[in-house]
């Protein structure tokens, strides 16, 4: 077929009377050949058969390669039967072998390009691919499933699509089913009660989002290494209208001879078609619990409409009937589990799994090993006393049998329980700007993923000082790698920035800093210096998934970074400044970096709630709310985690809404379950202002779980402790901190609280002398000092305290607390009846803020010392200023007002005023934090108010109240008083031994105080007239 | 040496990361005469090829709607992942991946040709409609054709080669061969002239 026989100079002729033919017009060029070639009449009828060739060749080539094989591919008859997926790509995926199927599909064995880990793929079988609508509700129900994060949940990564069919991407499970290993028998009490344990746990994360799985059998129960269990195919039975039988079709409905596959398993209502929730799933739960006991199944029939019949109808006998060594209380949690009744049966899986958590603690000593020695071998011929060596066979087949999706790898580099340190990055551009920037920027595109968790700022300072190193020492890969293993931490991850020519280049790292391996590695380069922050949110992103996190929360909390902080790299960089400043030097050292990184961008939302916080905690509440009101402006341009936290501060700390805080904080401890501010928050100030103590121990506690130097949290539950009366867990508290070699003015502030309730007086001195050696909070403890003095009637030496406190505070131009320590004054001044001194140190206290506390406890000062007209415009300020606070709607104006009312003789309207007050009434408001004032006054007020309308009893009733709580009142003036009211209340309702022992109590409290005390007069008249 | 990272055209930046950048890795690979690249590398191929062969087998017609070209385009793109490479130059890079699909896709079409019954020679598709040519096209017999060619005028079965397998435009297609685009245009019209008449699209008349 080769005509090509010339040579190349002849070929070089043909080719140039060619192409100097095809420039002239056609009806010219055959004479041009003629003219031309002149007597080599072969040259010419080349070149012109070459000419016919060109003009018949029509689109010839013209279309790529590629496209004429697909065409060809297209026509070919063999083609027409869809290719295999092996050795396909689809999407990023190159699908490699086939590793079983089932009802749901065929699964392959894929690698996952983009991230070098290896995959399950899900393909639909052929008879649900066709029908479009099956296909969505498939779909849907993938998505919805691919939400939940769960270690015993196999993970959705995402669902792909290949032919416009869904394929399901998953977690690829080295193990076997359970279907399997129901199958060789000799399961033990223990492997039960974890499995069940596992799946139960399981299904109550996804009850709780909604998802049922319709399908919980032992075949959808995968055994993985490490005792671990994981559901697979949730939610997907849903799609195929019931529950998949295996290898079963219809025909064997009443086919006799056959035992149904997943009948087995199906719940009464299930079996009746009804509508079914979470506890359909678990009564299969029981099915398989049940068959793991007693190696068979509850329900069993010759056929499938037979095997209905006996789970609507039949009870089946206990497991202990079929395995005599089965405990009882398994009997009746699985017996709870197989209930027909939905309503009898358990409604939560927690509490099936709580229950099967105890049973597995009071199996765990002795008696579990006589149980496992007991347990009959499934079949009987094998022998209870060979059941070690039986056990060890076992063991050895699992580790070698092969199941369902297997394959030796790790698909996960972490889990949701480990915790990671970032190094500081090196830099080698030259460029300081990228110095502390790099690793900031990283660390908050890293905190917007609610599966890493990284060791916080503070707790790296903490571990520096125990290393004997600076605070603010350089993260060194190696410090932070001694960093990584003294935090318990898995991973280090460390950085470079390099510039290459006028480019970036970024690399970034983890390794396992137990054994040095790298375990992620990536680079990304940036062609500009303003696209560092971009190729830092590229390789954060690569670097969540490659760590293990799912794709969807990797898609779902992903703000770039220039988004989530801002553009200007050196305003971050004043930011990380801050940031790092608040942590070792404290609070107001970072102030005016966060300044500057607000004036480079002024849209920077973080910043501003930075400096909102710093504000906040120094007592400085007018320059937090504005500066958090701004933050809340801008939140759009934060992270979703960012956005929490500005949101439920800008609710706690700005309006006062602590409803809606407590709402914010609940939705982001969901969503980030692995950070421990929201927790803080709500145990913190949220419940404590309504009185739930027990709920703020439990916050508090989770917080010491996912940060355990976390300072605050120990003082919380310290705090929560003392409110609720239980000294010793207080204290235990605080020592536990302490152990842990945290220190803080707080825990000074909270033990000299503890000593002062127990009257340990050099128990009090000594943390003065602490406070005063330089430890901190000296001003604070000065005003604990002053109330405590007061509190048993020295008043004088309270009021120098008092001043010193107010000096102080002044000087470090802390107006605002020193407002709230001489409102305190005021109301001690107020309370004692020196009318005179409450007005003007009420006033002074006004002159220095006009904060709501300061505010508040002016305006109770100026009502009880007979100033009702600037106490009312008071009580409208609040009322106009903070109409959605929490405590001032519910706790300041009730008091105040029916105060108010009560000067004017209306004792009914001040009740009324005071039952807002009720729910709130045990709480711990913002006034008792920083002022040690407030708590409880609604009920002394009401006191006051039934003493007015001479209802003596129920006056004693409010003021026993206050006696009755000490630790939630702790200083204040109103503990003492309560006493003498209370001997008051005594005296109206003709309970003169009580009225005289009440008398007395205050006078023995008091029995040093000073006597110029107006109200200690007038105790000790109304006393000798009891006499 | 010129820039090799920058994209000839928007629609790579799309493109790439695709492969995560395996492509152009395996290409390097197989450049250097590793052929365990090549087996990785022909699946990437085929999945394209097949993803473009379901399209016609859908029936979404036809030969030149926008769709079919598009589809085309984006087949190129994911298979030569230019932003990612590291080569000394593009022009290698174009070459290698010319190259390639060249291999892998005739390779292709003589697999397809045996299972067929081995005594066809050439898958001969008469379907005009779809396939947009007045001509057979035959991709082992272009490739015998080109062989010969070669051994005369390397240059013009280049040209085919890169813009035929390769996919490359005209200017492209010069930067490789370091020539310019009129030389491109003059050898392919002679080249797809001779190739055309000696898959027995016209007479020939030996000389």
């Amino acid at each position: 077929m080769v005509h090509l026989r010339m040579d190349a100079d002849r070929w070089k002729q043909v080719d140039e009377l060619l192409q100097n033919a095809l420039t002239l017009p056609p009806e010219q060029r055959d004479e041009f050949l003629q003219h031309a070639c002149g007597a080599d009449a072969a040259l010419r009828r080349e070149v012109q058969s070459l000419l016919t060739s060109h003009q018949k060749a029509g689109t010839f080539l013209q279309r790529p390669a590629i496209d004429v094989a697909a065409q060809a591919t297209a026509h070919a008859s063999d083609a027409l039967v869809p290719p295999s997926p092996e050795g396909q790509i689809i999407s990023h995926y190159r699908v490699l072998s086939k590793l079983g199927s089932g009802g749901m599909g065929v699964v392959f064995e894929a690698e996952d390009m983009r991230l070098g880990r290896r995959v399950a793929l899900k393909f639909l079988p052929e008879a649900m691919a066709r029908d479009p609508r099956t296909l969505q509700r498939f779909e849907r129900e993938a998505r919805a499933a691919s939400s939940l994060n769960h270690p015993s949940i196999c993970t959705i990564y995402e669902v792909e699509e290949r032919d416009h069919q869904p394929v399901i991407v998953m977690e690829l499970l080295e193990g076997k089913s359970l279907k399997e290993r129901i199958q060789q028998g000799n399961i033990t009490p223990e492997e039960l009660l974890e499995s069940g344990i596992q799946v139960s746990d399981a299904l109550a994360a996804a009850h709780a989002k909604g998802i049922v799985h319709r399908d919980i059998k032992p075949a959808n129960l995968f055994l993985v290494e490490g005792g671990r269990v994981k559901i697979l195919d949730f939610g997907l039975a849903k799609v195929a209208g019931s529950p998949l039988e295996d290898g079963v079709d219809e025909e064997s409905l009443t086919a006799e001879g056959v035992i149904p596959g997943t009948t087995a398993y199906m719940s009464p209502e299930q079996i009746r078609g009804e509508e079914i929730d979470g506890r359909s799933d678990l009564f299969s739960l029981g099915v398989v619990l049940y068959e793991m006991a007693a190696g068979k199944r509850p329900f069993a029939a010759k056929n499938r409409v037979l095997l209905m019949h006996a789970i609507l109808n039949e009870k089946p006998g206990p497991v202990s009937s079929v395995n005599p060594m089965i405990p009882r209380e398994l009997d009746s949690i699985i017996g709870r589990c197989l209930e027909k009744d939905q309503e009898q049966r358990y409604q939560r899986a927690a509490d099936v799994c709580s229950d099967l958590k105890r049973l597995r603690t009071s199996t765990a000593s002795g008696t579990a090993v006589a149980l496992v020695a007991k347990l009959p071998a499934k079949r009987g011929s094998l022998r209870v006393g060979r059941w070690s060596l039986l056990a060890l066979v076992c063991l050895g087949m699992i580790a070698v049998a092969s199941g369902l999706y297997l394959r030796s790898h790790r698909a996960h580099v972490l889990t949701e329980k480990d915790t990671i340190v970032l190094a500081d990055f090196i830099n080698t551009t030259g460029d300081s700007v990228f110095d502390d920037t790099v690793r900031q920027g990283l660390a908050m595109q890293l905190e917007q993923s609610p599966f890493l968790s990284l060791i916080s700022e503070d707790r790296i300072q903490q571990m520096l000082r125990l290393m004997g190193r600076p605070a603010d020492a350089r993260l060194t890969p190696e410090i932070a790698r001694d960093l990584c293993e003294r935090t318990g931490s898995t991973a280090v991850l460390d950085g470079t920035i390099a510039s290459l020519g006028s480019k970036y280049v970024l690399g970034l790292r983890a390794r396992d800093c137990h054994t040095g391996n790298v375990l992620v590695e990536e680079q990304v380069q940036a062609a500009r210096k303003e696209d560092v922050l971009n190729a830092l949110g590229e390789i954060a992103s690569k670097f969540r998934s490659r760590l293990g996190e799912s794709l969807t929360t990797v898609q779902k909390h992903n703000t770039p970074l220039a988004e989530a902080t801002t553009s200007s790299l050196e305003a971050l960089k004043a930011y990380s400044a801050g940031l790092k400043l608040s942590a070792s030097e404290g609070t107001g050292a970072a102030i005016p970096f966060f300044k500057r990184a607000i004036n480079l961008d002024p849209k920077f939302a973080s910043a501003y709630a930075a400096l909102g916080l710093m504000y906040g905690d120094g007592g400085e509440s007018a320059l937090a709310a504005e500066n958090t009101s701004k933050a809340y402006q801008l939140r759009e341009r934060a992270s979703d985690e960012e956005k929490f936290f500005i949101t439920s501060y800008y609710d706690g700390r700005v309006t006062g809404n602590l409803e809606k805080a407590e709402q914010t904080c609940g939705l982001w401890a969901q969503t980030y379950p692995r950070e421990s501010l929201p927790h803080g928050f709500l145990a913190g100030f949220i419940y404590p202002a309504s009185g739930r103590y027990e709920k703020s121990i439990e916050e508090s506690q989770k917080v010491i779980e996912i940060d355990p130097d976390a300072v605050f949290a120990y003082d919380i539950l310290a705090s929560d402790y003392v409110a609720l009366d239980r000294m010793e867990e207080a204290e235990k508290t605080i020592n536990m901190g302490t152990a842990r070699k945290l220190e803080s003015p707080q825990f000074i502030a909270q033990r000299y609280d503890m000593a002062f309730l127990k009257g340990d007086g050099p128990g009090m001195e000594r943390e003065v002398g602490l406070a005063k050696a330089g430890l901190g909070g000296e001003v604070r403890i000065a005003n604990h000092e002053a109330f405590a003095l007061a509190y048993t009637g020295h008043l004088e030496k309270a009021r120098q305290m008092s001043r010193s406190a107010v000096d102080v505070a002044e000087q470090a131009a802390h107006r605002e607390r020193a407002g709230v320590f001489e409102a305190g004054a005021a109301l001690r001044e107020a309370f004692f009846g020196n009318a005179a001194a409450a007005r003007e140190s009420a006033k002074a206290a006004l002159q220095l803020s006009n904060d709501r506390e300061v505010e508040y406890g002016a305006g109770l000062a100026l009502a009880i010392s007979g100033d009702s007209s600037l106490s009312s415009t008071l009580a409208e300020d609040l009322e106009k200023r903070f109409p959605e606070d929490t405590s001032v709607r519910f706790s300041y104006l009730p008091a105040l007002q029916a105060l108010l009312a009560l000067n004017q003789g209306k004792s009914t309207q001040a009740l009324e005023l005071l039952q807002a007050a009720a729910p709130y009434e045990l709480g711990s408001h913002r006034s008792s934090f920083v002022g040690l004032f407030g708590n409880l006054y609604p009920s002394y007020v009401r006191g006051e108010a039934y003493l007015a309308a001479h209802r003596g009893v129920e006056a004693a009733a409010e003021f026993r109240k206050i006696l009755e709580h000490r630790g939630i009142v702790s200083s204040d003036p109103i503990g003492a008083l309560a006493f003498l009211q209370l001997a008051r209340a005594y005296v109206m309702s003709g309970d003169r031994t009580h009225a005289k022992s009440a008398y007395e109590d205050f006078l023995k409290l008091w029995e040093d105080a000073d006597l110029s005390i107006p109200i200690l007069k007038q105790a000790k008249a109304e006393y000798a007239r009891v006499q | 040496m010129e820039n090799s990272e920058q994209p000839v055209n928007p629609a790579n930046k799309e493109a790439h990361g695709l492969y995560g950048g395996e492509v152009s890795g395996l290409l390097q690979a197989w450049s250097r005469g590793d052929q365990e690249a090549l087996k990785k590398l022909t699946p990437i191929v085929y999945g394209e090829l097949h993803r473009l062969a379901r399209h016609y087998m859908r029936g979404e017609k036809s030969g030149h709607s926008l769709q079919t070209t598009a589809l085309v385009n984006e087949a190129y793109i994911r298979l030569t992942d230019y932003k990612r490479m590291r080569w000394e130059n593009r022009a290698h890079f174009f070459a290698v991946s010319a190259q390639l699909m060249r291999r892998i896709l005739v390779d292709h079409a003589r697999r397809h040709n045996l299972k067929r019954g081995g005594g066809v020679q050439h898958v001969v598709l008469e379907d005009t409609a779809v396939i947009g040519g007045e001509r057979n096209e035959d991709l082992v017999a272009l490739d015998d054709a080109l062989h010969a060619l070669a051994s005369v005028d390397s240059r013009k079965a280049q040209v085919v080669e890169l813009r035929f397998f390769g996919g490359l435009s005209v200017d492209e297609t010069a930067e490789v061969l370091r020539v310019s685009a009129v030389t491109v245009m003059r050898d392919w019209s002679t080249a797809r002239a001779w190739l055309y008449r000696e898959m027995g699209g016209a007479p020939a008349d030996g000389c």
